[in-house]
């Protein structure tokens, strides 16, 4: 057994492990493991619904930053 | 007739009491005009498909809410729980009152989201706590409210600074660094199962370098992101002085992990990165334990302060308005409407009420107050209005005094020093000091400093701190488990061993020791009549004697009827009186019957109720507050095993001497009011005892707080709950002896994991020191130390209780 052998199966297999655990670190730090019941919910209650519910409030935040960035505009000195 | 269920809320209720509405050719039944409007509401918003989700569960219907909408957008309010983001935004976090099931959940957030002007809105459903993020330009906060309202639930504000919050926070902290340390120590076990196998079959060195470099890649994250807690930890210990536990850890896993790079990049001598790892997982698994047992209390003066008014009304020559309580001086006159709570102390000047002053004395007994008579903050005006003098102001009234007495006790609770640490900072120095000896004398003596420096690390990771570090938190999570399953309490862990040390047990008597209601004790009938009719006449008055013998009937006869009666009239401090078909009805004290013109004997130890029927004596009640079920013998078992009890009580010295008999305790100190009783306790601390407090109402929180542990009943106050370190859950003094033996136990198996670890370190040290230790048994010993305190607590499992059913 060659010694690229060695270092590409400890490599790859650490490597895995790695993202596999910063996946996990990541769920938990945006708060996604923290609620048990809604964890099981969103399968429970997926549906059009639920995705037609993001999108209006992907809007509404768009439509906010719209008006804001118009605001600072009509507040900002005339050019 | 037939029940059927709410279309809203799914209640049963009898068909002939339900709002029948024909809707959409269906016909629907609400059981109140509440949840009739929130059913159209729904359907009106299209969310109609909140009942599929909802299924079979039932809701609350909605009440009528308050209108303290206007509070919401004050400005003291938003300073306190909004949160402004840079871009504009408020955010707030709400705690959502009414959520039963995750329809509930889907409905709040809908309606939420539906708003203008709402850009988030998340719902845990596991503790109700909900974050909205809004616009302050589009919607105001009052109208978020209201939305949640309208639809049936309530919500207020928190604080999500509290300590609570900072737990989960410090919680999910170290769970994710175990999660990494757990990674890296797994995965170099592996790595080093191959590095011993080639330790004894022999290795080329270039698989070695592999392995080498493999291992040095997974240690170094759990090292300085996992053990980051030692490090500081160490450094603080260092700021203060004192070497601890972390000085040991963190020093002997770095010097472990900087020779290990040595070793790896001079290719000589074997590495110890799977030692470093081991002893960062370990301890922190073992510090993750403790954090786990740390149940913070809620901010519990907020409550109090809650619950307060911040303004009264003053009468100024003829002319009524609010006032801020701290704008009221001395003589302001001060109106009081039923309901109301007292905030600044004072003297009656017109009219007379009842007050419930339990949260002062303890008693529930509503005392009455006339001319002349003095009132305290804190009791609540019960049925009257009146007008009363101010004699002092708000910042040195009665309540006010108790919450600064309170804030100053929480901060300044006593606290005894620990065992297990005392013995883990002297352990650690000691360690340090042979571990540096080791290394001086290997060098002088041979010369090499490598070698001593393997041997002098090897001092360090034989030393296993692991065993140490897990010897107390584990056997605390046992005891705490354990006392859970019995209803028992323990908010922290180290309260298990300060409860162990106490000699000392003071108990309040109404409502920890007694029941803190009074109830029937004989029952004396002249004349037979309708059950009913005295059924009917208790259940139209509030008083406690009143409620006793309604609980008293219910149990006692099948088939009572509740009689609409006539003219009732509640006379204070006295009794009760109504008619029923043409017959007079009156029940209530000695006083009160002679006055209407009916003898009675009124000689008995109790509380009497006397029930008349047209001036003609038909019964005879005493009643008394009983003493809670195995109080007696619960006292008894706590002397047996060497602790004093003593009875701290607001009530008069008759009765608690009486109370003091029945349960067997001999000291006893009556008529102390709240500051008093921790006086009490802080002299029982200058005599030098470990004092537990055992009590119940807001009159005990502050000797509760000034107390080394307080224990509360757990449906008392909600303040002597949150100041309290142990809650029993079924109130029963048997739990009281039972958290005895449980604590004491506990520090049993905490002391002999200390010793066994000790024990196994003045073995293992001098052999390392003599350099016979090679990797492979200084981590096999180390994982099988830490074995033995794991195996060793769970010996707490087997405590056996007397009389065990």
């Amino acid at each position: 057994m060659s010694e690229s052998i060695v270092i590409l199966m400890i490599g790859v297999s650490t490597l895995l492990g790695a993202l596999g655990l910063i996946a996990l670190l990541w769920g938990i730090k945006t708060g996604q493991f923290d609620d048990h019941s809604k964890f099981i919910d969103s399968a429970r209650f997926d549906g059009e619904d639920a995705l037609r519910d993001a999108v209006m409030m992907e809007e509404k935040k768009k439509k906010r930053d719209e008006k804001k960035k118009k605001d600072e505009k009509a507040y900002g000195p005339p050019d | 007739m037939a029940d059927c269920t709410c279309t809203h809320c799914n209640l049963i209720f009898d068909e002939s009491v339900m709002i029948k509405e024909e809707y959409n050719g269906q016909t629907l039944y609400f059981c109140c005009k509440g949840c009739q409007g929130v059913y159209h509401l729904l359907e009106n918003e299209g969310l109609g498909s909140f009942y599929e989700k909802l299924g079979d569960t039932t809701l609350q219907p909605p009440s009528e809410q308050a209108g303290d909408l206007e509070k919401f957008d004050l400005e003291g309010f938003e300073k306190r729980y909004v949160k402004v983001h840079d871009d504009g935004l408020h955010e707030i976090n709400l705690i959502i009152e009414g959520i039963h099931c995750s329809a509930c959940v889907w409905l709040n957030e809908k309606v939420l989201h539906k708003l203008e002007g709402v850009i988030e809105a998340t719902i845990n459903y596991t503790n109700n706590k909900a974050k909205v993020i809004w616009d302050p330009e589009e919607v105001k906060l009052s109208k978020i409210i209201a939305t949640i309202r309208s639809i049936g639930y309530n919500a207020y504000p928190y604080d999500p600074k509290l300590q609570e919050e900072r737990a989960v926070k410090t919680r999910k902290s170290y769970y994710m660094r175990i999660l990494v340390a757990v990674f890296g120590s797994m995965n170099i076990m592996w790595l080093a199962v191959a590095h011993y196998a080639g330790y004894f079959g022999g290795i080329e060195q270039s698989f070695k370098d592999i392995l080498n470099v493999a291992e040095f890649i997974l240690a170094t994250p759990v090292l300085f992101y996992s053990g980051w807690i030692f490090f500081r930890g160490a450094y603080y210990g260092y700021k203060n002085r004192t070497v601890n536990m972390d000085t040991l850890v963190a020093s002997g896993a770095l010097s472990a992990y900087i020779y290990s790079i040595y070793a790896m990049v001079t290719q000589r001598g074997e590495v110890y990165f799977d030692s470093v790892t081991m002893i960062i997982t370990f301890v922190l698994v073992g510090k993750y334990l403790e954090v786990l047992s740390k149940k913070h209390a809620v901010d519990t003066l907020d409550h109090i302060i809650g619950s307060t008014p911040t303004e009264v009304t003053t009468v100024k020559e003829g002319v009524k308005s609010l006032v801020g309580v701290d704008n009221v001086i001395i003589g302001d006159i001060i109106e009081l409407k039923p309901g109301e709570k007292v905030v600044i102390d004072g003297r009656v000047t017109q009219g007379a009420a009842s007050f419930d002053e339990s949260s002062l004395t303890g008693e529930s007994e509503p005392v009455y107050k006339e001319e002349g008579d003095e009132i305290l903050s804190g009791s609540i005006c019960l049925d009257s209005t009146l007008r009363y003098e101010a004699t002092k102001d708000a910042s040195s009234s009665l309540l006010t005094s108790i919450v600064n007495l309170l804030e100053e006790s929480i901060t300044k609770k006593p606290r005894i020093e620990q065992l297990a640490n005392t013995i883990s900072g002297y352990f650690s120095t000691v360690i340090l000091l042979i571990a540096l000896l080791t290394f001086a004398g290997w060098f002088y003596a041979t010369g090499s400093f490598e070698n001593a420096l393997i041997i002098g690390i090897s001092v360090i990771v034989i030393a296993c701190p692991c065993a140490l570090g897990l010897a107390t938190p584990m056997a605390s999570l046992v005891g705490i488990s354990m006392s859970a399953k019995r209803n028992i309490l323990f908010k922290e862990a180290t309260f298990l061993e300060t409860m162990a040390k106490s000699n000392l047990l003071a108990l309040d008597k109404t409502g920890t020791i007694t029941e803190g209601k009074p109830s029937v004790q004989t029952e004396k009938i002249f004349e037979t009549f309708d059950f009913s009719l005295l059924y009917s006449l208790v259940s139209t008055s509030n008083h406690p004697v009143s409620k006793g013998i309604l609980a008293y009937l219910e149990s006692e006869h099948e088939k009572l009827e509740s009689y609409p009666l006539e003219a009732i009239k509640t006379i204070q401090a006295k009794g009760v009186e109504a008619s029923y078909q043409g017959k007079t009805l009156i029940g209530g004290n000695a006083s009160f019957m002679r006055s209407r013109g009916v003898e009675v004997e009124e000689e008995s130890d109790y509380t009497l109720f006397y029930f008349a029927i047209d001036g003609r004596l038909a019964a005879r009640y005493e009643l008394s507050d009983t003493i809670r079920e195995g109080a007696a013998e619960a006292v008894a078992l706590i002397q047996e095993m060497g602790i004093r009890v003593v009875m701290l009580t607001g009530d008069n010295p008759q009765s608690a001497q009486r109370v003091a008999d029945a349960v067997g305790i001999g000291t006893f100190y009556a008529g102390l009011l709240p500051d008093e009783k921790a006086k009490m306790i802080d002299r029982f601390h200058q005599e030098g005892s470990v004092v537990v407090m055992a009590g119940d109402g807001i009159n005990d929180t502050i000797a509760l707080a000034s107390s080394d542990i307080a224990i509360a009943m757990g449906n008392g106050a909600d303040v002597a709950i949150s100041v309290s370190d142990v809650v029993l859950l079924d109130e029963s003094p048997m739990s009281l002896y039972e958290s005895y033996r449980l604590s004491r136990r506990t520090f049993q198996a905490v002391k002999e994991n200390l010793g066994f670890s000790l024990l196994y370190n003045l073995i293992a040290v001098p052999l390392a020191v003599a350099g016979f230790v090679n990797p492979l048994v200084a981590a096999l010993s180390m994982s099988l130390s830490s074995l033995v305190v794991v195996g060793n607590s769970m010996r707490i499992k087997t405590l056996k209780f007397k009389k065990e059913k």
